[in-house]
């Protein structure tokens, strides 16, 4: 099964869910602090902050806070040993793992 | 068309059209976050996962423990709707 996690608020998981009838969960990480505990929260540097801020996106209004902070985009399998089997983070964040790679891996966690 | 490539085009098309110094920060932030290490000290194949006790959308209180019970589970970390 697919479990999503977010910074955001509930209502922003909510609308979302909504919006692109999702049909999977999403769980809200208020200020990262489990992504932390993955190793994957970072904070964003002052000048892209104002970036982001000119864009009119107001992360503290998003996530709750004003931490500043967000996870690597970061997709995991982990079997029922709690074990990670697949790991897939990139800095970059316009660069994602296609779907079909982590059904593979899924696929041979699975099958064991 | 696979993920990647419409992601790329996204971007392609975003950077057509933004300031050359946002583009500079945006790239730049990605270089020092690549540079930082952080990748080469997330968790990685063979940690055990933190286990974690987090609300859904809709209140309900879910941990990892619980997920597990039940079967393998991909876990996705997602930045928001912004």
């Amino acid at each position: 099964m697919l479990q999503a996690i977010s910074p955001q608020q509930q209502i922003h998981n909510r609308q979302l869910i909504e919006n692109k009838k999702l049909t999977f969960h999403i769980l809200s990480d208020p200020g990262n602090e489990v992504a932390k505990r993955y190793g994957i929260r970072y904070k964003l540097p002052d000048d892209l902050r104002e970036v982001y801020t000119s864009f009119g996106i107001k992360l503290h209004e998003y996530n709750g806070d004003y931490s500043w902070t967000l996870p690597l985009p970061t997709r995991l399998i982990i079997d029922q040993d709690g074990i990670v089997r697949y790991a897939a983070i990139n800095a970059d964040y316009t660069v994602r793992p296609d779907p079909e790679e982590t059904i593979e891996a899924l696929k041979r966690v699975m099958g064991q | 068309m696979k993920l990647q490539e419409k992601l790329s085009a996204l971007k392609k098309d975003f950077e057509a059209k933004a300031a050359k110094n946002v583009i500079e920060i945006m790239h730049r932030a990605t270089e020092d976050l690549k540079d930082s290490g952080i990748v080469e000290r997330a968790v990685k194949v063979g940690d055990k996962a933190p286990d974690f006790f987090l609300k859904d959308e809709s209140g309900r209180e879910i941990s990892l423990k619980g997920l597990l019970s039940q079967r393998p589970i991909v876990l996705s970390f997602y930045r928001g709707i912004w």
